[in-house]
């Protein structure tokens, strides 16, 4: 089992741990938009940057596997300045703050991130799709962090989740985008369950 | 465990492969050429022959350039590549742009006629290049042809070698593979003299081809199937070199991709090519046929036993698909974006099968290699530690443009003005980008430096894929940091963050007709380079910190 040491605190893991479980197991927080400890790392967001010593660039914590001996700092200046900057990005897309309870807010709230230094355009407004009774999707809210679509996948095996378009334009979208209802959904709820944003939602049937 | 890709589609796309199955790209494509767009009933068509979710299928047909624009009788695409922007300033775009009153991607309300952008043709050698309907024409009145309706197809210099011994620009003559096995030189023997070789990936990495082959040699255990991929898909805006050695020398490549198969134990091949080069394709096809006639290919090729077969793939419109996992990606038929590492392909790579990446030019290096050995090999560059020798192409600002095999070491100033006959017109050149767009920016009073991996390196500038695209005199360097953060931002896989939203606020900072604020640009830069996923984000700051640091003054900085 790798021994690393995580802000000065030892820890053992096991053999296939990245840094960022590595880091938890050191119960030290690191910045994260893309990640679910359910699913597959996805290495997307690029917020988990930590230091390792020895390396002239942070690593991504989550998609980096641990080696024995490895030194961290899951505050590296570098690393945090990328955190900080990719949160202001993804904030910047957004035409509207995401709502405070969501994790995106959390992440933004513990980074101290507030006004973008590079606004710019933003993802169309556009009427909630609320063709299913339990599902919602608020497509402008989306930042294509994955989840969604690896829920789907990889919990529950359905497949009705996508990544559409590229670059900029990137969101997500339900069978052949006509919604929840239409696709091979089965309601599960893994996808609302999991979304950083609340650009999908479950609609809730209690007062 | 590391998985970074979808598991469960990678091995649903394998199961239907071994079924013959056509890939979900492969079946939207044809929707695309035989109606001009694709709807859903195509989409539901192409879910159920390849057996992708129908959800994944439209995530693919929102992807590629070519299954975006929609296509009217008459399509007719304009390359917006680097050497068209360095000829004209994109104004043949904006000719063809007012005189069919349709933006890029638009298509006439009767149907009649489409406008699309490309990126790039590959006729760098004599921009602006246009593409109507399958005829590619370029040049000075390009424009004028097409909209009168008599393009024609532009021609192509001869490429010529600079070295008393070709090694790429040779007639192909099997000479590497036939020796490997009618001598019986074994695999590991092989892998050895590539490795002592020392073969440099020539996509910009550099990377030891000898080292990744033998991580896949060594992958999986007995009997596990691996795969040979060719990159034939790395789409340098300004660089046709992979087009040069597809169309004029495709057995030279598939003997490449048969000792690398021989070398690591894989029985299958596969090049991806570019849709932009549509006659990449069938030249590879029909030298593959002719091997196969000539049992270069097959169940037991040259009586050996040996089996080795090779598939051509083309691809459908996405820079970042010359990145090696977003290549294999888009091998299977998925959305071409890139994933992170590890696995590396060496592990898991096509199929989730060991497989090994290697560019175009890299392989065809290898029957060199396997017909005179390492040691002739590293004599091919006297003037450089580096082995081997390299193809580099000039584009149409230079009186002499073309595909020229050179050695390493020599300087750019002897490549640009010797080889290439400085520029045309008496113009000047101001700064060259050598190595495409993720590559640096030279300045005129830096064509001393050695045309060398590290040499170039030292000066923020990258040897990349070769090649080598002159701005003259009269060019803007903020259009040229414009134009390269429109392509950037464009192509974007659209998977990592500082990638998909950096790109396109980098755009908007030089796109803007206002200063741009130095320390937010700096900040955006080190997000890219440290934050990206793959080269495409982490590369595309490299051109802007060479304009920052030789040409601040004329970027309009505050």
């Amino acid at each position: 089992m790798p021994a690393v040491t995580v802000d000065g605190v030892a820890v053992e893991v096991a053999a296939s741990a990245t840094l960022l479980e590595a880091a938890r197991a050191a119960g030290r927080w690191v910045p994260t938009l893309c990640f679910d400890a359910r699913q597959a790392p996805f290495g997307a967001c690029r917020a988990c940057l930590v230091g390792v010593e020895g390396s002239a660039a942070p690593l991504p914590a989550c998609t980096t596997p641990c080696r024995d001996g490895m030194v961290l700092d899951t505050e590296d200046p570098a690393g945090r300045r990328v955190a900080h900057a990719v949160v202001e990005l993804v904030l910047s897309e957004l035409p509207q703050a995401p709502a405070p309870h969501t994790e995106l807010a959390q992440v933004a709230q513990r980074l101290g991130v507030e006004e973008p230094r590079w606004p710019g355009e933003t993802h169309a407004p556009q009427p909630a799709d609320t063709r299913h009774p339990y599902l919602a999707f608020q497509h402008e809210l989306c930042i294509s962090c994955g989840r969604c679509v690896r829920a789907c996948d990889e919990l529950q095996g359905t497949f009705a989740l996508t990544a559409t378009g590229r670059g900029f334009e990137a969101n997500v979208a339900a069978g052949l985008d006509e919604g929840f209802r239409a696709s091979a959904c089965v309601a599960c709820g893994a996808c609302a369950d999991t979304c950083p944003t609340d650009a999908i939602t479950e609609v809730s049937l209690l007062p | 465990m590391l998985e970074t890709m979808s598991k469960n589609l990678v091995e649903l796309v394998r199961r239907h492969h071994t079924l013959d199955a056509p890939s979900a790209l492969d079946v939207l494509k044809e929707a695309v050429e035989l109606r001009g767009e694709i709807t859903d009933a195509d989409r539901r068509e192409a879910a159920q022959r390849s057996g992708l979710p129908e959800a994944a299928v439209y995530g693919v047909s929102t992807f590629y350039d070519d299954l975006l624009q929609p296509r009217g009788e008459r399509h007719v695409r304009v390359c917006t590549g680097t050497a068209c922007f360095a000829a004209t300033g994109d104004a043949h775009v904006d000719a063809l742009r007012e005189a069919f009153g349709l933006g890029l991607g638009e298509r006439a309300a009767d149907g009649s006629v489409s406008l699309a952008e490309t990126v790039c043709l590959g006729f760098c050698h004599s921009s602006p290049a246009v593409r109507d309907g399958d005829t590619i024409d370029a040049g000075e009145d390009v424009v004028a042809r097409v909209l009168s309706g008599s393009a024609r197809p532009a021609a192509e210099p001869a490429w010529v070698s600079l070295l008393d011994e070709p090694v790429l620009t040779r007639p192909p003559d099997w000479s590497g593979l036939r020796r490997v096995l009618n001598e019986r030189i074994a695999p590991e023997a092989l892998l050895e003299e590539v490795k002592a070789a020392d073969v440099r990936g020539r996509g910009g990495a550099g990377f030891p081809a000898g080292t990744k082959w033998q991580f896949a040699r060594a992958a999986g255990g007995d009997g596990v199937q691996k795969f040979i991929v060719a990159n034939g898909d790395e789409g340098d805006p300004g660089s046709y070199i992979d087009k040069y050695l597809m169309e004029r020398s495709p057995e030279l490549l598939i003997e490449g991709l048969a000792l690398a198969g021989y070398a690591v134990g894989a029985a299958h091949g596969f090049v991806l090519c570019r849709s932009e080069y549509p006659r990449s394709k069938p030249a590879l096809e029909a030298a593959a046929e002719r091997a196969q006639a000539d049992g270069l290919l097959g169940d037991d090729v040259l009586g050996s036993g040996f089996a080795f077969d090779v598939t051509i793939v083309e691809g459908a419109g996405s820079y970042v698909v010359g990145e090696e996992t977003a290549l294999l990606a888009c091998l299977e038929g998925l959305r071409g974006t890139v994933s992170a590492r590890p696995p590396f392909p060496a592990q898991e790579g096509l199929y989730g099968r060991p497989t090994v990446v290697n560019n175009v030019e890299t392989l065809c290096n290898i029957p060199f290699v396997a017909a005179r050995g390492a040691a002739a090999y590293h004599a091919l560059s006297p003037a450089s530690d580096t082995a081997g020798s390299k193809l580099v192409c000039f584009n149409e600002r230079f009186a002499r443009p073309g595909v020229y095999e050179v050695p390493f070491g020599v300087s750019m100033r002897w490549l640009c003005d010797e080889v290439a006959d400085g520029l045309r017109d008496g113009r000047a050149i101001k700064a060259v980008q050598i190595g495409g767009p993720l590559g640096g920016i030279l300045p005129a009073s830096l064509l001393d430096t050695p045309f060398d991996f590290d040499a170039l390196a030292a000066e923020g500038c990258m040897l990349g894929h070769g090649g080598i695209v002159a701005f003259d005199d009269a060019t803007s360097m903020r259009d040229v940091a414009r134009h390269l953060l429109r392509f950037g931002a464009h192509e974007s896989c659209g998977k990592c963050f500082p990638c998909r939203i950096g790109l396109r606020r980098a755009h908007a900072l030089f796109a803007a007709d206002a200063p741009v604020d130095r320390g937010r640009l700096e900040a955006l830069l080190e997000t890219l380079e440290l934050g990206s996923l793959c080269a495409h984000g982490g590369g595309m700051p490299a051109p802007i910190r060479s304009l920052l640091k030789h040409f601040p003054d004329e970027l309009g900085l505050a």
